[in-house]
């Protein structure tokens, strides 16, 4: 879900930082995919709500002012046609803001996790002495990551200069976990330093390339509110770039997008539907195929426990679990499949959790039996009649 | 008629709605080897994306370029390319007028919407030069559009080329950019070509102006059209998908540019390919998976999750998986699994799987050899539809019906488009900056020619509708039919009453037409398709007339084995049916009597004409399809008139290699129908007019520089004095424009026989449209002619109405067709050797209509 906004910085960074320039260190993955993941990580580690980052952008972002659809064609902030064919499990809306990291705009307080990738560096004295407070005071979220350039690295780097030529500072480890530490006092955050980008062997004392400060808010029960019910993650991209050409006062919304998601019925019910048949499928052909069936009150039933050879399952017990479910059977030319025999299937399971929703599902979408405790189908499909000969 | 022969007579005439899918599965559609268009396509789409930097020494040059620009070996679209093909000019009876004269007028709508420009508008291409040279594409452009200068122009840049509307001050501009690395980038712009409105760069300019907006409305591009994924149209007993969309160009019609957008779907499987094998393989078995796989999959077009690209499937790879490594580009060895872990954040599931592979396009002309793109089947979706599932009757009504827009529904959703360009502020922007203004929908003036009337032996009938008129040559006489004395039924032991009942109904209904059948000999055997088959090889002699075989089931093997064996080794025309079709009961009679029809016509009877006006006129028609079996095969054939009548046809057909890509043997074929003219006629036609169909995008030059020579060489030849003067015409099925008449506040389907021959064709070309074809419910599709060769300087309005004739004498279909029968002829018979025979019949059943 992250992974889109990800990207998206990524472009930016990729161009501008690491591309121009053959350094003679090189991380694998490169640095600023071990940022992003590092992010994601987290992101799956706490299952925040609603994500901001707050990013810096410098010649791609002049370019968001004067022909905004210029960026997002290119990037992939709006869902992708993949995006449509594998929904989400979870709704997502992305927006995008221009405006600055030191100004207060209401829209972002409320958040569980905020990101801010390698953006102090880029703020003078004067914002650096306001972003605290912003930040930390006003939107106040539960977590915040902080990473900017570790300067210790750079002896290791060709240039002597700093890694970007906006940078107005680059600190070294005691530097920024002094600053980060008495940030963190003064607003009741506890704080743990990490990085990424290893330092090549031999030179281990300089530390990570990027120094990372991982910012928790010092208060028990907000954690546990979020955690318990992760439905709806909203990631929000703040981009402060120059405060000049922006609007003093209000971040100004410059994109929003909502990606398709399992939350929605339509796009539930088709995937649903696609499962279901597939299992049921699997099943009617063993049944074909099998020739011990005997007939039980008018319903012709396999001796065979008619669990698909290939595919749909993946472990032992999965099996087992199926197996020890109502049997599928057959009426005349209609293969029925019982519904609670194709809830223990793993990816059916996996999308609805009781017979009753998996009913009230599928009698939208697929015919079921006269008591709606088994779905229809015909023993043979077309690919049946034409192909093969029994 | 068996289903499959009624599923096949319709393939292309007056069937269901499936047509109107027509566009998403890719039908049978023959030799439109443009896969191309379907694939592939690189998300920029831009015109020349090839980084040349070569020093152009000509410097400015005006005026069209459309030479130069392949040179550089840009891409151009295929159907542009057919656009440059001048042909009018060569015909001078046509040069200042190609319209006809008779028939009503009657007002058109259409689906073209203008779009005019200033006047003395143009466009001015830039070369643009790095110093240093830059690797990046985004930061070259990001450096361009980081001026002030180019801000609020309209601009199109790919990195190299810049297309502007603006001229710039001068004819070289230098400017210095400086990167966040604080290095300073010199840009040498340099001014190369100003185009005028109606260049083919120009029109391909515009073509990616418009690419630019339909982004802009969150549309997505496959292939070559845009479809719109949040408002799907979902089938979930089928799994599948259809994205609405419209297929969009902008080109120069008659008097001016248009921006033409037809609606289209795109067909998706809610199911990966790896889904789909598995599927495969609980069906097959393990045996033979591969070999099922590959059948099914091949050529398919895949659109892979996690980038917005389509890809074909050209071969699949058992030996390689997911765990294998492979080189990136930059040298180094990465697996499969950790390259779409670390790429995309992907996990593979299944390890074993094989990988899709798909022969990549070069962007550029050089003779590089063709790049090969592994995919893995778990990140593959499959857009359109599978060959398995057009034949899946219940799957096909479905789509149909979702898919099938009354004109007025097509109506309303050309006007939501053009309402949604007009409302949209970037693309508004982005049509001002440039100097476009997006108009209304064009209307035009087209004509309904007369209906024609039927003749049969004893009887003129004027049908009531033209679509069909069964019910009007009810009890009529057929031209002439021979009687058929000798003949057999081969059926299942269990259809043995089937059988005769028919037989019952067939004769009666033979004699009413004035068609004689007498009792067959009946020939019982096992229900499988190798007891059918010996049967044949037992029964069939020389003197059988025919033979007629009532199979029990739709298996392909039945009918493609008999089809075999009757076509070629031991040709006799041969007539199958399905027990099902045969057990309907209320509808015994009229299914008895198409059977009946079709085999008089097997038989080389005659069974209605139209009148035709010119003596002497041979009517040829031309079909390619490529083959089921080899995929580098294409059936070409021929089917040529050989009374003036035009009520019986030779057909000749043939294999050959797809690599030469045009019909190779067409001065053989013509040179046979002369012979066979003169046989009958004892003499030589005095014109021919030849219908060529199955012409794909790209392929008009080829046309005029190798067929046509083909074509008239063998006609100069057959004569010392004077030789039959002959008509070339390209038929089209697939076009964009489309037609509705306009009543009190809906819209409709023009009549039968209405004619556009102004506004909607192409100046270039001596063209026309003609709706021939009743759609139901659907909206119906104009067919397109074009003449790009005219010897018999007819009137446009005779070669109209010669063509409006000819679209009533399909005899598998008692109506009206969408293509002049001997084109409908000739695809039917390279239809039934691509798909059953794969083998040339033989040539002494030239003579009749075998194949229908």
């Amino acid at each position: 879900m992250e992974e889109t906004t990800r990207e998206w910085c990524s472009s930016m960074v990729d161009n501008c930082e690491e591309v121009p320039t053959k350094e003679v260190i090189e991380f694998r993955p490169p640095l600023y995919k071990q940022r992003y993941f590092f992010v994601k990580n987290l992101v799956q580690q706490h299952k925040p709500k609603k994500v901001a980052d707050l990013g810096f952008g410098d010649i791609l972002n002049r370019l968001v002012l004067k022909d905004p659809f210029y960026v997002f064609c290119r990037s992939n902030l709006s869902p992708s046609v993949g995006d449509y064919l594998v929904p989400r499990d979870l709704d997502l809306t992305i927006t995008l803001y221009r405006g600055s990291a030191v100004q207060k705009d209401s829209r972002l307080v409320g958040f569980d996790l905020m990101t801010c990738i390698e953006l102090i560096e880029h703020l003078d004295s004067e914002d650096l002495a306001k972003f605290p407070e912003v930040v930390f005071g006003y939107y106040s979220p539960r977590i915040i990551i902080i990473s900017t350039p570790n300067s210790e690295f750079n002896p290791l780097f060709p240039a002597s200069t700093f890694r970007h030529l906006d940078h107005k500072f680059e600190w070294n480890r005691i530097q920024f976990q002094t600053w980060a530490s008495d940030v963190a006092n003064l607003y009741d955050y506890s704080v743990e330093f990490t990085g990424v980008g290893s330092p090549p062997a031999g030179a281990e004392h300089v530390g990570y390339c990027t120094q990372i400060g991982v910012f928790q808010k010092n208060e028990a029960k907000a954690t546990e509110s979020c955690i318990s019910t992760p439905e709806e993650h909203v990631y929000e991209t703040v981009n402060p770039c120059f405060q000049v050409l922006v609007d003093e006062i209000f971040f100004l919304q410059v994109f929003t997008t909502a990606y398709p998601s399992l939350q929605e019925k339509k796009n539930l019910l088709l995937v649903l539907s696609a499962e279901v048949l597939r299992a049921s499928n699997s099943m009617r052909l063993r049944f074909i195929v099998d020739p011990k069936k005997k007939k039980v009150n008018g319903r012709l039933v396999p001796e065979d426990s008619c669990v698909p050879r290939y595919g749909l399952i993946v472990t032992d017990a999965q099996r087992a679990q199926i197996e020890s479910s109502p049997k599928p059977y057959c009426v005349g030319k209609k293969f029925y499949v019982p519904l609670e025999r194709l809830i223990t299937f793993p990816k059916v399971n996996r999308l609805v959790d009781s017979v009753e929703r998996l009913r009230s599902l599928l009698s939208e979408a697929l015919k079921l039996n006269r008591d709606q405790s088994a779905l229809q189908v015909d023993l043979h499909d077309h690919y049946s009649r034409t192909m093969l000969s029994y | 008629m068996s289903g499959r022969a009624r599923a096949r007579a319709r393939g292309r005439a007056p069937g269901p709605g499936a047509t109107e899918v027509g566009r998403p599965s890719a039908a049978p559609s023959p030799t439109s080897v443009d896969t191309g268009d379907k694939e592939a396509s690189s998300s920029s789409g831009f015109v020349g994306t090839s980084r040349v930097s070569q020093q152009r020494e000509d410097g400015i040059s005006s005026g069209d370029a459309g030479c130069t620009f392949i040179e550089r070996g840009g891409k151009i679209r295929r159907d542009v390319m057919d656009l440059g093909i001048c042909t009018r000019e060569k015909l001078a009876h046509v040069r200042d007028c190609k319209r006809g004269s008779s028939g009503v007028p009657v007002k058109l709508v259409t689906n073209l919407f203008s779009l005019d420009l200033p006047q003395n508008w143009q466009l001015y291409q830039y070369h643009v030069a790095y110093v240093p040279e830059l690797e990046s594409r985004r930061l070259r452009i990001a450096l361009l559009y980081s001026h002030a200068e180019f801000s609020n122009k309209a601009k199109a840049f790919d990195g190299t080329i810049l297309f502007l509307s603006q001229k710039l001050e001068d004819k070289v501009t230098e400017l210095s950019s400086e990167t966040s690395k604080g290095e300073t980038v010199k840009m040498t712009i340099t001014l190369i070509m100003e185009l005028p409105a109606s260049s083919p760069i120009c029109i391909q300019v515009l073509n990616i102006i418009f690419k630019k907006i339909f982004k802009k409305l969150a549309m997505y591009q496959i292939g070559r059209n845009f479809y719109k994924p949040s408002e799907p149209v979902e089938i979930p007993q089928h799994k599948l998908s259809l994205w609405p969309g419209f297929a969009i160009s902008v080109s120069q019609f008659e008097s001016r540019l248009q921006f033409t957008a037809d609606v289209s779907y795109k067909v998706l499987r809610n199911e990966t390919v790896l889904e789909f094998m598995t599927g495969i393989c609980q069906q097959t078995g393990m045996s033979c998976f591969a070999q099922m796989c590959e059948k099914q999959l091949l050529g398919l077009i895949v659109l892979t999750r996690y980038n917005n690209k389509t890809y074909r499937i050209d071969d699949i790879d058992w030996s390689v998986k997911p765990t294998h490594t492979f080189q990136k580009q930059d040298g180094t060895e990465i697996t499969y699994v950790d390259y779409y872990k670390q790429q995309y954040d992907i996990t593979l599931s299944d390890l074993n799987q094989p990988v899709l592979v798909s022969l990549l396009k070069s962007k550029r002309n050089d003779n590089t050899e063709a790049r090969m793109a592994h995919l893995i089947p778990e990140l593959c979706f499959i857009t359109g539809l599978t060959r398995q599932a057009t034949t899946d009757f219940q799957l096909m009504k479905v789509v149909a019906e979702k898919t099938r827009l009354s004109p007025l529904g097509r109506q309303q959703c050309l006007a939501r488009l053009a309402d949604d360009i007009q409302r949209n502020k970037y693309a508004r922007f982005e049509l001002e900056t440039w100097g476009l203004h997006f108009g209304c929908q064009m209307s035009l003036t087209g004509r309904v020619l007369p209906s024609e009337k039927i003749l049969m032996q004893d009887h003129v009938c004027q049908p009531v509708s033209a679509a069909e008129w069964s019910k009007d040559m009810r009890n009529c006489k057929i031209l002439s039919a021979r009687p058929l004395n000798k003949w057999l039924i081969i059926c299942s032991n269990r259809d043995k009453n089937v059988a005769e009942d028919f037989l019952h109904c067939l004769r009666r209904a033979g004699s009413s037409m004035g068609f004689n059948v007498d009792y067959p000999k009946n020939i019982k055997v096992q229900e499988n398709p190798a007891a059918f088959l010996s049967a044949l090889q037992k029964h069939v002699d020389p003197d059988v007339q025919l033979v007629m075989c009532i199979l029990p089931s739709n298996q392909k093997s039945y009918y493609d084995s008999i089809k075999k064996y009757l076509n070629s080794f031991c040709p006799v025309p041969s007539q199958c049916a399905l027990t099902r079709t045969l057990n309907k009961q209320q509808m015994m009679m009229s299914i008895a009597t198409r059977i009946a029809m079709q085999m008089a016509c097997k038989l080389g009877g005659e069974l209605w004409a139209v009148e035709i006006p010119l003596k002497s006129l041979m009517v040829v028609g031309i079909d390619v399809c490529k083959d089921d079996f080899s995929k580098d095969m294409v059936v070409v054939g021929f089917v040529a008139s050989i009374n003036p009548r035009i009520t019986r046809w030779f057909s000749r057909c043939i294999l050959q290699r797809t690599t030469t890509d045009v019909a190779d043997c067409l001065k053989v074929f013509m040179t046979g129908a002369l012979n066979k003219w003169y046989k009958h006629n004892h003499g030589l036609p005095a014109r021919i007019v030849v219908y060529r169909d199955g012409v794909g995008d790209g392929q008009l030059k080829t046309l005029i520089e190798y067929e046509v020579p083909q074509l008239l060489s063998s006609v100069t030849e057959a004569s010392s004095n004077t030789s039959p003067k002959l008509s070339v015409i390209v038929v089209r099925k697939k076009c964009t424009p489309r037609f509705f008449t306009e009543t009190d506040r809906s819209v409709q389907n023009p009549p039968l026989g209405t004619v556009v021959d102004s506004e909607a064709t192409r100046p270039e070309w001596y063209d026309f449209y003609l709706i021939s074809r009743a759609a139901c419910r659907g909206t119906v599709s104009p067919t397109h002619y074009n003449v790009i060769y005219d010897d018999n300087s007819l009137k446009p309005d005779h070669m109209q109405r010669l063509t409006f004739k000819l679209c009533h004498l399909y005899y598998n279909w008692p109506g009206l067709i969408s293509i002049p029968a001997p084109c409908q002829y000739a695809h039917k018979l390279t239809f039934l050797v691509a798909q059953s025979i794969h083998k040339e019949p033989s040539l002494e059943l030239s003579n009749s209509l075998f194949y229908l």
